[in-house]
């Protein structure tokens, strides 16, 4: 009986504070700070204090929450939330290191689909208020996902491949297989057929977060943040939360499946460098991209991502596929 | 003999098919689907046909070892065909008829709202 | 033998839906309007009857699904005699059952659904008539055990769907809709009867276990052609390519109780014909080239109407191109020939029809309020039929494959079949089907955003100001097909446990199939696998996200997440307005014509090719359905 109650506290354990929601919330926040701050240092510009995203998180919590008239009051406000714990849940899933707080639960195709439950929850949301610009907001949104998404099942499938033919089973989708694999085999990107994935992967970090230049769903200069743009308050709060854990979640993702092996076995100490990595992740494939590019037209990060990004992935998928 | 049947029966099919694809008026076109119905049934009956049988009609003790007779069954199968194509006609008359009053035409190339 | 046992009730399931249109038609009365009483009796008759089809064929589970028992039932008592089935005969295995489940229970949700859908229409005797002549056609065609009776059911369920889709004449297309099925549908049939004869000229039987028995080994030219002329007849009842666009007439055009039926009972009707015909019949599946017939239809069939579903601006025209595009997945995975893939692709039919059910359904909803299914002018109907719009999106998240519903299920099982299938055979062509599959999932997506973007979220036209949610009867009907998408989601274990498998595991006894109707079987029963490399618990995963959720809200709603400042009624505030920079409030909403416009620029010269080459002039279709019969005898005499 107590250890049933000693698991479930543990399992809680794992919900709310790491690598649950204390750790997303944390890390994500200081994530975004370090990514402003590096992009300003990129421009030459001196940039806001690593903790503003905290500030801006709590100023925001104070404000009024304001909901349209034409708005449909529930999803309107439920859809932030369940973006938020929805991203929690997947970060649940990552492996750090060898560990992995839910083990066996979900394998790399569910985390690709459970990505686009965050993606939808913030389209159902800027669906629900009524803006014409929330709706140029969440089309763009939607087709930056389609983009994304052919990239990001080569990068899948290459992976599976290559981990199911070194373990002899021909294909693996287990996120804690592709884990313990690094961790005997060394890192994923130290194969030299799997570098363009891991570039494209690089290229795909920014399309998912919504990161500048492939943000044309939230262009705040043309559409006034498209699909945030009846949000205020607690609401945008949560969604600004939502970016900054998406940025920790899609870079640690990056680290699991590219860089693991890298760790000491003690749980704690490898959060940490999961962290590092996490960070550096961020500056080569978010904050450097955002220095030095303009935004993108949605067609263009369409074309983008079918052609270079996937033709990148390809590369992988057919070296893996014939064992080179 | 029996060769010539079959061959008729799959030219009237053909028929059929090529009335339906290249003719443009809703007529023609159960005309069509009327001529392949033919096309099958007579496949059907040739199919049942046995050199020198007659009809498989039979008393209590008249059968024998000896008696040659045509198959029964395909013509019990052409009966119910028979019956069903007459059914599509009359359903695609009536289907015609209603087509010709609300687009008040039968011409297949302008009874086309639903494309695309 | 009793008149209770188990044995007679596939018999009674089909007859009680037959005899249900014959005592409707015995009623009689034409005039509804003059009639209220008849009206209700009318309705109660086919709900009646297709509760009691239902629970029929419920009660073969037990036997049937987990016995393994092959239900051979001889009609009229006449068998077997001088080694040729000379009786009509019923013969249900786990396949049968596991079609016939579904189709009935589509029968039984469409006809709760019927009642209040149906209350306002003439002729409402005709309607019902026509219905369980439907009903009785499809489940007579998957439990029949007698190729012969397997066209007469087709030809009885393509007249009675061809006449329902015409049924409301006054609604724009419906009649073209129904002679372009009619004459189309008629080919197939004519096919259909074309192979049939053609077989029993070679093999002088009409039984389908006989002529499994005798067809391996014995083919020749008139049996392989025989081959292609079925497997087109049954395609033309699938509506796989190149017969998608008489679908979307059809679904289009139909009211949206029967359009449930088309999607989920007739194109289920011709799977299971294909799957009869391929693996049992002439059990050609060994073959790679046969292999590869299916699968790459099932392909094309998946990504083509997805794009044709992304350009469409009709509510229930898009969703029937969906169809279709989910009728290639289960094509794609029956064809892979594994055990794993033939469950995966059961699981998605059965999937199919619960979640395209509760989505036209929800269509019927929005069209039966509004009188309108047309994206461009609907909107913000959320506020005013909120059940209708939680039910869609139950039914738009299964079907686009959203977690932890049920396409997510079956089309992460499809994923992992078709992969699987392409290391185990070295065949790059397999894998190229997982990604088109990927990426279909998330076409299908975008297009139920814009469907959700366009009729449920967004802003309420000003003459939509008074539509009310629908009645309880047709909610209810949604209700059920809602909470089945969630539960056969929830436990994908069970389902393949108690359903799929044991259907799956039917496909390659055929051996038992063939003996259990008192037929000498040659062929051994292979041991099979259903393993599955991913991993995937969603009900710890909902409990998760449950408690993550439940948090999160609790931490909002302690920080006054929703405060709202106390408005006067007086005044008009205008910091409740949306936003327009400034300019004053007016109606605009975003609708569905255009929304994806990035990604249809980019495609814009695929997309106005498949605009002209859906012309919408029937002798195209004619000669497509030519086309693919060419092709088929061709490709079927050279591998066979």
């Amino acid at each position: 009986m107590t250890s049933i109650l000693l698991n479930a506290l543990q399992y809680l354990g794992y919900i709310l504070i790491f690598p649950g929601f204390l750790f997303c919330f944390v890390c994500g926040m200081l994530l975004c700070g370090i990514d402003r701050k590096l992009v300003a240092r990129m421009q030459k510009r001196v940039g806001p204090p690593i903790l503003q995203p905290f500030y801006d998180f709590f100023k925001l919590c104070g404000k009024e929450t304001i909901i349209p008239d034409a708005a449909s009051r529930t999803t309107f406000l439920a859809a932030p939330l369940v973006g938020l714990a929805a991203l929690v849940v997947i970060q649940l899933f990552v492996p750090i290191h060898g560990f992995s707080a839910f083990y066996g639960m979900a394998d790399v195709i569910v985390i690709l689909y459970l990505l686009l439950i965050p993606a939808l929850a913030s389209i159902l949301g800027a669906a629900a208020s009524g803006s014409p610009y929330a709706g140029i907001g969440l089309s763009r949104e939607m087709v930056t996902i389609i983009s994304c998404e052919l990239p990001l099942v080569l990068i899948l499938l290459a992976i599976a491949k290559t981990v199911g033919n070194a373990l002899g089973t021909g294909l693996c989708f287990s996120l804690s297989a592709i884990a313990d694999y690094q961790l005997v085999h060394g890192s994923l990107i130290t194969k030299a057929r799997m570098i363009p994935a891991a570039i494209a992967m690089l290229l795909v970090i920014p399309g998912e977060t919504g990161n500048h230049p492939f943000d044309a769903a939230e262009a705040e200069t043309e559409i006034c943040e498209g699909m945030l743009a009846e949000y205020s308050g607690g609401p945008l709060a949560v969604f600004k939360l939502s970016h900054a854990v998406k940025m920790l979640t899609l870079t640690s993702l990056f680290v699991a499946l590219f860089l693991g092996g890298v760790g000491t076995g003690i749980t704690a100490v490898d959060g940490v460098v999961v962290f590092i990595l996490c960070v550096i992740v961020t500056a080569v494939s978010i904050s450097f991209v955002h220095a030095v590019t303009a935004r993108l037209k949605i067609e263009q990060i369409f074309k983008y991502y079918w052609t270079v990004v996937s033709g990148l992935a390809l590369v992988s998928l057919v070296l893996a596929w014939y064992g080179l | 003999m029996i060769t010539f049947n079959y061959i008729c029966s799959f030219f009237l099919i053909v028929l059929g098919f090529y009335t339906i694809v290249t003719k443009y008026n809703l007529v023609k076109t159960v005309i069509g689907m009327s001529v392949m119905d033919y096309g099958v049934n007579l496949l059907i009956i040739s199919v049942g046909y046995h050199p020198g049988g007659t009809a498989p009609i039979f008393t209590q003790g008249e059968l024998t070892a000896a008696s040659s007779f045509v198959d029964p069954i395909p013509q019990a199968l052409t009966l119910t065909s028979i019956v069903i194509g007459a059914c599509v006609t009359a359903m695609s008359m009536a289907l015609v008829i209603k087509l010709e009053e609300s687009y008040g035409t039968l011409d297949t190339r302008e009874i086309r709202r639903l494309r695309g | 033998m009793s008149m209770l046992n188990y044995h007679h009730f596939p018999i009674y399931s089909i007859m009680v839906l037959f005899f249900g249109a014959f005592l409707i038609a015995a009623i009689g009365g034409r005039d509804i309007a003059k009639n209220r009483k008849t009206t209700g009796v009318r309705a109660f008759i086919p709900l009646l009857a297709t509760a009691a089809s239902l629970a029929f064929l419920i009660a073969l589970i037990k036997p049937v699904m987990l016995g393994g028992e092959v239900i051979a039932y001889w009609m009229g008592s006449r068998g077997i005699s001088n080694g040729y089935a000379i009786g009509i005969a019923l013969e249900v295995d786990a396949l049968s059952l596991f079609f016939a489940l579904l189709i009935a229970t589509a029968l039984f949700v469409s006809a709760v659904y019927s009642i209040k859908y149906m209350e306002h229409d003439d002729n409402i005797g005709q309607y019902y008539i026509l219905y369980c002549m439907l009903g009785g056609g499809v489940l007579g065609l998957v439990l029949s055990g007698d190729i012969f009776n397997m066209f007469i059911m087709v030809e009885i369920l393509t007249f009675a769907a061809v006449a329902l889709t015409a049924f409301r004449t006054k609604v724009y297309g419906a009649l073209e809709a129904a002679f372009k099925y009619l004459v189309v549908g008629c080919m197939g049939s004519t096919l259909i009867l074309t192979g049939v004869i053609m077989l029993y000229a070679q093999y002088h039987t009409l039984n389908l276990a006989q002529l499994a028995a005798l067809i391996p080994g014995t083919m020749n030219n008139a049996t392989k052609l025989a081959f292609a002329l079925l497997y087109i007849g049954f395609s033309t009842k699938a509506f796989i390519v190149p017969f998608h666009p008489l679908a979307a007439d059809a679904h289009g055009a139909a009211p949206a109780s029967i359009s449930v039926l088309i999607s989920g009972v007739l194109t289920k009707s011709g799977i299971y014909g294909i799957i009869r015909l391929t693996y049992f019949l002439f059990q050609t599946m060994e073959l790679g080239a046969m292999q590869f017939m299916l699968v790459f239809v099932g392909s094309v069939s998946m990504f083509v109407c997805v794009t044709m579903a992304l350009a469409q601006h009709d509510f229930k025209r898009l969703l029937a191109f969906h169809s279709i595009s989910q009728i290639g997945y289960v094509l794609a995975a029956v064809g892979l020939s594994t055990a794993l893939g033939i469950s995966a692709g059961l699981y998605h039919a059965m999937n199919h029809t619960l979640f395209k059910g509760l989505l036209f359904l929800a269509a019927g909803a929005v069209l039966h309020e509004t009188g309108t299914t047309d994206l461009g002018k609907l909107g913000g109907l959320s506020k005013k039929m909120p059940h209708t719009t939680v039910l869609f999106l139950i039914g738009a998240f299964s079907i686009s494959g959203v977690p932890p519903f049920n396409g997510f299920a079956s089309k992460w099982m499809i994923y992992q079949a078709t992969y699987q299938k392409a290391v185990e055979t070295g065949n790059i062509g397999f894998l190229l089907v997982t990604i088109i599959a990927l990426i279909t999932s998330v076409l299908t997506l975008a297009s139920f955003v814009k469907v959700s973007q366009s009729v449920f979220f967004g802003q309420l036209p000003a003459e939509y100001e008074n539509v009310k949610e629908v009645p309880f009867g047709m909610r209810l009907a949604m209700g059920i097909l809602a909470v089945l998408c969630v539960i056969t989601g929830l436990v994908p274990q069970l389902v393949t446990r108690y359903l799929t498998e044991p259907a799956a595991r039917a496909v390659f006894r055929v051996g038992d199939y063939i003996s259990s109707m008192g037929f000498a079987s040659q062929t051994p029963a292979p041991a099979v696998s259903f393993a599955q490399v991913g991993v995937w618990e969603p009900i710890s995963w909902l409990l998760i996200l449950c408690i993550a959720l439940l948090a999160v809200t609790i931490v909002a709603v302690a920080g006054k997440y929703d405060r709202v400042s106390v408005r006067s009624s007086e005044t008009v505030d205008t910091k409740y307005q949306l936003f327009y920079g400034g300019e004053d409030n007016f109606h605009s909403q975003v609708g569905g014509g255009d929304l994806f416009w990035g990604f249809k620029h980019n495609w814009r010269h695929y997309f106005s090719f498949m605009h002209d080459l859906h012309s919408g002039i029937v002798n195209d279709y004619a000669l497509w359905a030519v086309v693919a019969l060419a092709l088929s005898i061709v490709f079927v005499m050279i591998v066979l």
